[in-house]
């Protein structure tokens, strides 16, 4: 379940657009041959579309009626089913005593990391499109913590976090910039921060990327105008780079949103000493009602991924609108 | 711009729509019938085994061979896989949602189970002979309900761990025998300064509930008593009210409510420890390091008086399933042979779980200290469907003492055990 939550960000669907100026002669052809216009036989429509559809019954569908199944059937701790809960299961997880301050973690943790994501690399991506000695060897090793298994990456930050042998207090320690180590991961004040950083670190390179492609669509006699009209360079990013990489901000925020908050081994790992839920979002949340709590319970935390998915589609839903609103109103 | 638009739109519901799918495969349940042995109640010749993976080097090994013999002698088929102890219980719950139960599991828990009806008793599958091997102590805890189904596997049992080399820095000479005499030691291992630690305390939740009861123990205290819980006994109250004080004292390392046992081995293999609970496979990882100069000792109690230890055992538990009833009566037959069992936990490094074993191990100079405890050793409630859950709110729970109240900690576990059992 972990790996395919948290799969790390492919640039497929952000690419998909660029699929439709090339589709277009296709269909053009298509229906001049089928004499009217935008109509094939509904059959030869469906045969195209059957390797698509069934994919999206196999892996979409049925797991998604599955996981509705058993979060209204009520579960022995063995996982044996034992008759039918009603909606039981979600009011346990609506009446949970910790669910606001998973809730509050949430938020906390997809805002901190997707805004710091986006913030930095705005910055990077601006460094690396341009040229310079070794740019090709800096960009790949960008990639790494992207290529990087997310377990690996977190296990590697456990190691560098360590109370008694990070090499972070090592540091920290032999500068003089503290007196007494830090306990990154047990101390309650540090925990978040020290998983955002974490966040932070295997979501740059996916949006650097991103942002990289957004740079690279920028025309540059716009650019060249501009300068001849005598904008300054904060001028020119404010005005001209900026809207002009509205899309690809737009589709690094809705994606980053989504990762960050299926993002399940990151704070598995890092907050695996911590007991309760104080530094747990809505997943691991899930996970934890299904197997490592005192609720161990199948069918509370199937209800609790039901609220997840609706949560987050409510969240893109929002931002999606909010983005069209600006749009309109900007006109 | 506009169809850039859509297409996110149908990317991030694609996407969220797939990490539902994800999360379905996890936690779906199934309602179909299915199984290796088949429904139709023919024999079956090829049954499953889920096993946990005590190490690396040889538990797939061990399984291994084992199923090879088994189909020599037998000839039924095992079919093995072999799960990691993080993945086992979710994996096992996974499989019987979907009616795909293993014919035999192995795993450190069994009442929950038994409690569902899931489990073959010993009187259907567990030759005589092997059951009158099995050492009483594990006979007891194995029952439910009148009935033995929890069949052990192995078995460990805790013991207190010292370093000899800080011992005698501190100018301690012998491992303390009372609290009294653990907590003047600690103090004085702390004192060396270099980042010494008295005594490592792993109150996490990786397994809170086995250093606890280590305490609870030796301060005559105990999970239940007469079939009632008694954690917020006084007794525990007084147990736990010691452990704060060593962590307020800070003779243990940094934050003991947020240690791992396994982090609590690692400061202590690294010599940076002076005490800790360990077992017998803790004392194979150092001697293979042969970093530290360590001793084992009973674990000093309250008073004084004489030490008890913890017993931990896993379980092979059966699963009822039609037609396999056969084939997993001969899997037990084989595997309680003095032959198997015994190169299993010698490999592994364990105790030995039948009387015949306890023989076999006696001239292992390092194991006697623990063998000496094994047949009076005292195990959690594992006899009980509701420790399964009270277990893991021990472990979600009990750290937070550390930074409040133990007895406000204590009654809420308390009153966790007594609404589910």
């Amino acid at each position: 379940m972990s790996d395919s939550t948290t799969v790390t960000p492919d640039p497929a669907p952000a690419a998909g657009s660029g699929d439709h100026p090339s589709r277009m002669p296709s269909r053009t052809r298509r229906r001049r041959r089928a004499g009217r216009i935008g109509q094939v036989h509904p059959l030869v429509a469906l045969l195209w579309l059957a390797p698509a559809l069934a994919l999206i019954l196999g892996v979409v569908l049925y797991p998604a009626i599955k996981l509705f199944d058993a979060s209204r059937g009520e579960y022995s701790i063995t996982g044996l089913r034992k008759g039918d809960a009603g909606w039981d299961n979600y009011v346990n997880v609506l009446q949970h005593p910790d669910l606001g301050t998973v809730l509050r973690n949430t938020v906390v943790w997809v805002v901190a990391v997707v805004a710091i994501t986006i913030v930095l690399s705005l910055a990077l991506a601006q460094f690396l499109v341009k040229s310079f000695p070794g740019r090709r060897f800096v960009r790949w090793a960008v990639i790494i913590p992207w290529a990087a298994s997310l377990v690996i990456t977190s296990q590697l930050f456990v190691l560098l976090y360590d109370y008694n042998y990070g090499i972070i207090n090592h540091v920290l320690l032999s500068l003089h910039v503290i007196g007494t180590p830090i306990d990154f991961l047990g101390d309650d004040s540090w925990t978040m921060f020290s998983m955002v950083v974490v966040g932070v670190f295997v979501s740059l390179p996916f949006t650097i990327f991103v942002f990289i492609a957004g740079l690279g669509a920028i025309p540059d006699d716009v650019m060249e105008a501009a300068t001849v009209d005598g904008a300054s360079p904060w001028q020119r990013y404010w005005n001209i780079t900026l809207p002009l990489m509205r899309p690809a901000l737009m589709i690094a925020t809705v994606l980053n949103v989504i990762y960050v908050f299926n993002s399940f081994p990151i704070i598995y790992t890092l907050n695996d000493r911590n007991p309760g839920y104080a530094h747990d979002t809505t997943i691991t949340f899930m996970y934890k009602l299904a197997f490592k709590s005192q609720e161990h319970d199948v069918g509370m935390s199937a209800a609790a991924g039901i609220f997840n998915v609706l949560l987050i589609l409510v969240v893109v839903g929002i931002y999606l609108k909010i983005i069209n609103w600006r749009e309109e109103t900007s006109r | 711009m506009r169809s850039t638009k859509k297409s996110v739109v149908v990317a991030g519901l694609a996407i969220a729509g797939l990490a539902l799918g994800a999360c379905g495969g996890g936690t779906g349940a199934g309602t179909a019938p299915g199984g290796t042995a088949g429904a139709t109640g023919e024999e079956a010749k090829t049954i499953k085994l889920v096993a946990a993976e005590y190490s690396k080097d040889h538990t797939k090994a061990f399984w291994d061979a084992f199923a090879k013999t088994y189909n020599e002698k037998t000839g039924y088929t095992l079919e093995v896989q072999v799960v990691s102890w993080d993945n086992i219980d979710q994996q096992s719950s996974t499989m019987i949602q979907n009616n795909q139960a293993p014919d035999i599991l192995n795993l450190n828990a069994y009442a929950s189970y038994a409690k569902d009806g899931l489990l073959y008793d010993s009187d259907a599958v567990l030759p005589a002979v092997a059951k009158d091997d099995i050492l009483d102590t594990f006979v007891k805890y194995g029952t439910y309900q009148g009935k033995f189904y929890g069949f052990p596997d192995l078995s460990s049992a805790r013991a207190f761990f010292y370093n000899k080399t800080i011992f005698k820095q501190a100018g301690i000479t012998a491992p303390p025998k009372t609290w009294a005499e653990l907590e003047a030691d600690a103090q004085k291992i702390t004192a060396l300064g270099g980042g010494k630690v008295g005594y490592a305390l792993p109150l996490g939740p990786e397994e809170a509930q086995g250093e606890f009861s280590m305490w609870m123990f030796n301060n005559g205290g105990d999970w239940k008593t007469d079939g009632n819980w008694v954690i917020n006994s006084d007794k525990n109250v007084q147990t736990l009210d010691f452990l704060k004080k060593l962590a307020d004292e800070k003779v243990t390392q940094n934050n003991p409510a947020r240690t791992n046992r396994a982090d609590a081995f690692d400061l202590f293999k690294s010599g940076a420890a002076g005490m800790v609970v360990g077992f017998s496979p803790l004392a194979a990882d150092l001697d293979k390091d042969k970093k530290v100069d360590y001793g084992v000792a009973p674990f000093p109690t309250m008073d004084g008086s004489e030490s008890k230890t913890l017993g931990v055992t896993d379980y092979l538990m059966a699963f009822k399933k039609p037609g396999n009833e056969k084939a997993v009566k001969a899997f037990y037959n084989l595997y309680y042979t003095p032959d198997q069992v015994n190169t299993f936990i010698k490999a592994e490094g364990f105790l030995p779980v039948t009387e015949s074993g306890v023989k076999y191990f006696s001239n292992e100079k390092a194991l006697t200290v623990y063998l000496n405890t094994l047949p009076n050793a005292k195990l959690t409630p594992t006899d009980d469907p509701a420790w399964d859950k009270v277990k893991l709110a021990v472990q979600q729970n009990l750290g937070g003492a550390m930074n409040g109240s133990p007895k406000a900690t204590l009654d809420g576990l308390q009153r966790t055990a007594e609404s589910v059992g």
